[in-house]
C-alpha cells in the first residue's frame, strides 16, 4: 500500500485553474521529489494534501483511507506534516521547549516538569542520530539544526509522511549532508517524505522518485535511476529551454567607458575599457566587490579615487544625476526592495527615472507615455495587461522586464545589470538573457554582475574575475569556464604561482 | 491579446468600483444629506458657510497630505499656523502694510516647515519626534513674546495678537469676509489650493515622485529621485500651506491668540486626510479626497451643532467616523490584496500562467 495517493486534483483560484488533474504517488520509506519552476503549483498541491486550502475536484487516500474534505487538524492526525520554508520555531525558547509546544508535560497543578521533557527529548534525538542539547536555545542553532529540530518535531508527534519546502536553502554543503543523512535514516524507519527543491544534484542524491509539475499539469513521475538531470530540466521547463548557448559574437565599436585606477569602498585601482554594443560579465565570490563596483560606477555608493570616463567626458562622482545623464544605469539586485515601488502603477514604474531627467517640463501627456509604454512593452516582450495594472500583478520576470525598460526609457547606454536573474524562474532567466544579446546587438552596452557562472557563458563577450575588491583577471568568452573562474575568484592562482617560482 | 483591447485606464469600470473609488464624495453627501434634514430652513448661506469653515482646516490638511503621502508625518502645522499668524501680525502692526502680513505669514510658515524638512530629510531624524519637538516651541514662543512685547507689537490684546485698527485692518477684515459670486473668499482659497494640488499629484512629473518616495523610498532613489530633497520640499510646502492658512485665519478674525488657535488643527487635519483616503504608510491616495474629507468634519460639526447636542461630545463622534472611515478603508484594501494575487483567466492568461 502506498503511503499517499492523490488523483485528479483540480484546482482553481477565481476562475484560473492553477492545478489541472495533477496526480502524486508516494511510497512508503522513499523520498520523493517534486519538481516545478515557481508557479507551477508545487506550493498550492502542498497545501491541499495538508488541509490549508480546499480542492475543486480529486481525491487524496492516505495510507488506504480516502481523505474528504480535509483540515490542518486531521491532516495533522494522518500523519503529514508540513516543514515549511520560513521554520515556525520560536528562536526565544529552548529545543525541548519548542517541541513540547503546547503539548508540555505537566503535574497535576499545571506545573512543568521540565526533566521529564528534557529527557524525551534527549531520548529522540539519539533515536534520530542528532546530536543536540534540548536545552539550547534555538536561536543559538546553525540552521540546519534548526530544520532537523524542526522534522524532530514532526516525528515526534507521530508524522509518517513529512513535505520539506526546499529545505536546503539556508543550508551550507556540510549541514545538508548533516541533514541528508539524517532523512537517510528516517527512511529506514519507514517514513517518506516529500522534497520540493530546484536543484538537481541534491535530487539526484537524496530522492528515490520524482513527479514533475509545469503550469498546473502533471508532466511526469517516475524513478530517479531511470533519469538523467538534463531530461528532468527539460520536463520542468518545456520548450522554453535549450542547452545550446545563446551567445554569438559581435562586432564591437568604440570605447564607452573607461576607467582609470577608479576605488570605492570595496575595490579598489580597477583599470577597464569597455566597448559599444559589449556584454561585459563580472564575477567572484560573495563579498569580492563585484556588486559594489557597479554601485559606485552609477554613482549609489561613494568612489574614493581613480576617474571614470564615458564618451571620454569625465563623470562627475558619487551622484546617481550625473550617472544617468551620462546615461549610465544600474539595475539593483534584490527587485522588491531596491525595484519595485508597488503602489503605482506599470507606467509610473516605467517612467520614473524618464521624468527626472525631464523635469524641466512637469506636465505629464498621458497618451504621449501611453504609446511609449506600449512601444517599450513589445520591444521587451513584457506581459501585461494595461500601463495601469499594479506591478506586483506581473511574474518576477516580466516585472524585471519593466524595471530594465525603466532604463530604455531614459535611452541609457551603459546598462549595469547587478544579480538580474535573482528569483525568477529558469525560463525568465532565458528571456532575460536573450533581451542582453539583443540589445547588445542594437548597441547597449552592458556590465552584468552574477555569481552564476552559466549565465555568463550564456551572454558575456569578457568577464572580469574579482577577488577582494581587485580584478584578478579579465577573460575573453572562450576562455570561461568554471575552473579557471574558480582559480582566479579564490586566488588559487596566485598560490601557483608562488609554489613554481 | 493587449494590444487589441486598448489601453484603458482599468481600474474597474463597474459601478461598484467607481463607488468605492470616490467613497470620500459619498461620505460627504450622506452627511450633508443628513444636515440638510436636520435643518428643514437651511439657507444658501448656511451651505456656503461650509466651505467658510473649511477653508482653514482644509489647507492644513493638504499639506499635511503631501507630507503624509511621502510616508511621512507633521505634527507641527497646528503651532506653525499660531507662530506664522502672530509673526505676521506683529509685522502687519509695525509696517501696516496687508502684502507685508501676507508674505510674512507664508514665509514664517515655509521657514518652519523647511526647518522641519531638513531635520527630516537631511539629518534623517524620524520625522514623528522633530514635528512633536517644532509643535512645543513655536506655540511656546508664540505664546511668550505675547506677553513680553510691547502692546504697539502685540495690538494691545490680552494674551492675543491682535490687527491695530487701521484703514488696511478694515480693508483686510471686509476681503476675509466678503464673497464673490455668493461664495465665501476662504472657501474659494480652499476650492483654489485643492486645484491646483489636484493638479500637481496628478498630472505632474512632481507629483508621481511623492507617491513613489512614499511606496518605496530606496527604489526611487535608485531610479534618481532626490528622495532627501522630496522630503525637504513636502515639510516645506506643508509649512507653507499652514502659513497661507494662518493669513487666511487673521482675514477672516482679525487676531490670533497662540495658546489656542490652531490648537489639535495638526490632529482634524490628519484625520481629514484619512477620510479622504490616503494612506497612513504613504504612496497612496487621492488629493481630492482631502478636500472632501475636510467638508465632511465641518458638516460633522453643524449637525452636532443644530443636534444640539452637548459640544463636548464632538470629539467622541468624529473620532467614531475616523475609526469608521479607516476599517472601511482597511477592508477595501483586504479584497484588492486578494485580486492583486489572482488575476482573471479572461484578461490576463500569461500573465497567470507565467507567474
Amino acid at each position: 500500500m502506498n503511503m499517499l495517493e492523490m488523483r485528479g486534483i483540480h484546482k482553481s483560484f477565481f476562475g484560473v485553474k492553477v492545478l489541472k488533474d495533477v496526480s502524486l504517488t508516494v511510497a512508503r520509506g522513499e523520498v520523493h521529489a517534486l519538481l516545478g519552476e515557481n508557479g507551477a503549483g508545487k506550493s498550492t498541491l502542498m497545501n491541499i494534501l495538508a488541509g490549508v486550502l480546499p480542492m475543486d475536484a480529486g481525491e487524496i487516500i492516505v495510507e488506504g483511507k480516502a481523505l474528504k474534505h480535509a483540515t490542518v487538524r486531521m491532516t495533522e492526525g494522518l500523519g503529514i506534516a508540513f516543514v515549511h520554508q520560513e521554520l515556525n520555531l520560536f528562536n526565544d525558547l529552548t529545543v525541548y521547549e519548542n517541541l513540547f509546544f503546547s503539548k508540555e508535560i505537566t503535574n497535576r497543578f499545571g506545573t512543568l516538569k521540565k526533566k521529564d521533557m528534557i529527557r524525551e527529548s534527549e531520548r529522540l534525538f539519539k533515536r534520530l542520530g542528532m546530536s543536540i542539547d534540548p536545552t539550547l536555545l534555538v536561536g543559538s542553532l546553525k540552521a540546519s539544526e534548526k530544520q532537523t529540530v524542526e522534522i524532530a518535531k514532526s516525528i515526534f508527534f507521530d508524522a509518517r509522511l513529512l513535505i520539506l519546502d526546499e529545505p536546503t536553502t539556508a543550508l551550507s554543503n556540510d549541514e545538508i549532508e548533516h541533514l541528508f543523512s539524517i532523512l537517510n535514516n528516517l527512511k529506514r524507519q519507514g517514513k517518506s517524505f516529500i522534497f520540493i527543491s530546484h536543484k538537481m544534484p541534491e535530487v539526484f542524491t537524496i530522492a528515490d522518485s520524482y513527479t514533475v509539475l509545469r503550469n498546473g499539469e502533471f508532466i511526469g513521475s517516475g524513478s530517479i535511476k531511470d533519469v538523467t538531470p538534463e531530461a528532468l530540466t527539460r520536463m520542468m521547463v518545456g520548450e522554453s529551454y535549450s542547452s545550446r548557448s545563446f551567445y554569438v559574437p559581435r562586432e564591437l565599436g568604440e570605447p564607452v567607458l573607461e576607467l582609470k585606477r577608479f576605488s570605492g569602498l570595496a575595490f579598489k585601482d580597477v583599470d577597464l575599457t569597455v566597448r559599444k554594443g559589449e556584454i561585459l560579465g563580472l564575477t567572484g565570490l560573495k563579498g569580492s566587490g563585484s556588486s559594489e563596483f557597479l554601485w559606485t560606477l552609477f554613482g549609489a555608493l561613494p568612489a574614493t579615487g581613480g576617474e571614470m570616463r564615458v564618451h571620454n567626458r569625465v563623470i562627475e562622482r558619487n551622484s546617481i544625476r550625473k550617472a544617468m545623464k551620462a546615461q549610465v544605469s544600474l539595475l539593483p539586485p534584490d527587485r522588491k526592495e531596491n525595484s519595485s515601488i508597488s503602489e503605482v502603477s506599470l507606467l509610473e514604474n516605467m517612467y520614473i527615472s524618464e521624468h527626472e531627467l525631464s523635469g524641466r517640463r512637469q506636465h505629464i501627456f498621458r497618451k504621449r507615455e501611453e504609446k511609449r509604454f506600449r512601444d517599450l512593452q513589445q520591444q521587451l516582450s513584457i506581459k501585461a495587461n494595461t500601463p495601469y495594472d499594479a506591478i506586483t500583478s506581473l511574474s518576477g520576470g516580466n516585472q524585471q522586464k519593466v524595471f530594465i525598460a525603466r532604463w530604455l526609457n531614459t535611452e541609457s547606454e551603459i546598462l549595469l545589470l547587478d544579480n538580474p536573474t535573482q528569483g525568477i524562474d529558469v525560463g525568465a532567466k532565458a528571456e532575460i538573457y536573450k533581451q542582453m544579446l539583443r540589445l547588445a546587438e542594437a548597441g547597449k552596452t552592458i556590465i552584468f554582475n552574477t555569481l552564476e557562472l552559466p549565465e555568463l557563458q550564456k551572454t558575456v563577450d569578457r568577464c572580469a574575475v574579482f577577488f577582494e575588491g581587485r580584478i584578478a583577471i579579465v577573460l575573453e568568452h572562450e576562455e570561461i569556464n568554471e575552473h579557471t573562474v574558480m582559480m582566479y575568484a579564490t586566488n588559487a592562482v596566485q598560490a601557483e604561482e608562488g609554489v613554481l617560482q | 491579446m493587449s494590444q487589441e483591447k486598448g489601453i484603458t485606464r482599468h481600474q474597474g469600470k463597474t459601478a461598484v468600483a467607481v463607488l468605492q473609488r470616490y467613497s470620500y464624495v459619498i461620505a460627504f453627501f450622506a452627511l450633508f444629506i443628513l444636515y440638510y434634514f436636520m435643518n428643514q430652513n437651511l439657507s444658501w448661506t448656511g451651505v456656503t458657510n461650509i466651505f467658510r469653515h473649511s477653508g482653514v482646516i482644509g489647507i492644513l490638511s493638504l499639506g499635511v497630505g503631501l507630507v503624509i503621502v511621502t510616508a511621512n508625518f507633521d505634527l507641527s502645522i497646528g503651532s506653525i499656523l499660531a507662530f506664522s499668524a502672530s509673526v505676521a501680525i506683529v509685522v502687519f502692526n509695525m509696517t501696516d502694510s496687508i502684502l507685508l502680513l501676507f508674505l510674512t505669514s507664508v514665509l514664517a510658515g515655509g521657514l518652519c516647515g523647511l526647518f522641519n524638512g531638513f531635520l527630516v530629510g537631511k539629518a534623517k531624524l524620524p520625522a514623528f519626534i522633530v514635528t512633536l519637538a517644532t509643535m512645543l516651541i513655536l506655540r511656546s514662543i508664540a505664546q511668550y513674546y505675547c506677553q513680553v512685547l510691547p502692546d504697539f507689537y502685540t495690538g494691545g490684546g490680552n494674551n492675543l495678537y491682535k490687527l491695530a485698527s487701521t484703514p488696511a485692518k478694515n480693508t483686510l477684515f471686509s476681503f476675509g469676509n466678503s464673497k464673490f459670486l455668493s461664495l465665501p473668499m476662504v472657501g474659494i482659497a480652499l476650492a483654489a489650493v485643492s486645484a491646483v494640488v489636484v493638479y500637481v499629484t496628478t498630472s505632474t512629473k512632481f507629483g508621481k515622485k511623492l507617491y513613489a518616495v512614499g511606496s518605496n523610498a530606496k527604489a526611487a532613489r535608485l531610479s534618481g529621485v532626490n528622495t532627501d530633497g522630496i522630503v525637504v520640499t513636502v515639510f516645506t510646502l506643508s509649512g507653507l500651506f499652514a502659513g497661507l492658512a494662518a493669513f487666511l485665519w487673521i482675514s477672516m478674525q482679525g487676531s490670533v491668540d497662540p495658546s489656542t488657535t490652531g490648537k489639535g488643527n495638526e490632529m482634524y487635519a490628519i484625520a481629514a486626510v484619512v477620510l479622504g483616503g490616503l494612506s497612513m504608510s504613504g504612496g497612496k491616495g487621492k488629493f481630492l479626497g482631502i478636500f472632501f474629507g475636510a467638508l465632511s468634519y465641518t458638516v460633522i460639526d453643524k449637525i452636532i451643532a443644530s443636534a444640539k447636542v452637548d459640544s463636548l461630545i464632538n470629539d467622541a463622534i468624529k473620532g467614531t467616523i475616523l475609526l469608521i472611515a479607516i476599517l472601511a478603508q482597511g477592508s477595501g484594501l483586504n479584497l484588492k490584496g486578494i485580486r492583486g494575487k489572482f488575476v482573471k483567466p479572461d484578461k490576463q492568461p500569461e500573465a497567470a500562467v507565467s507567474k
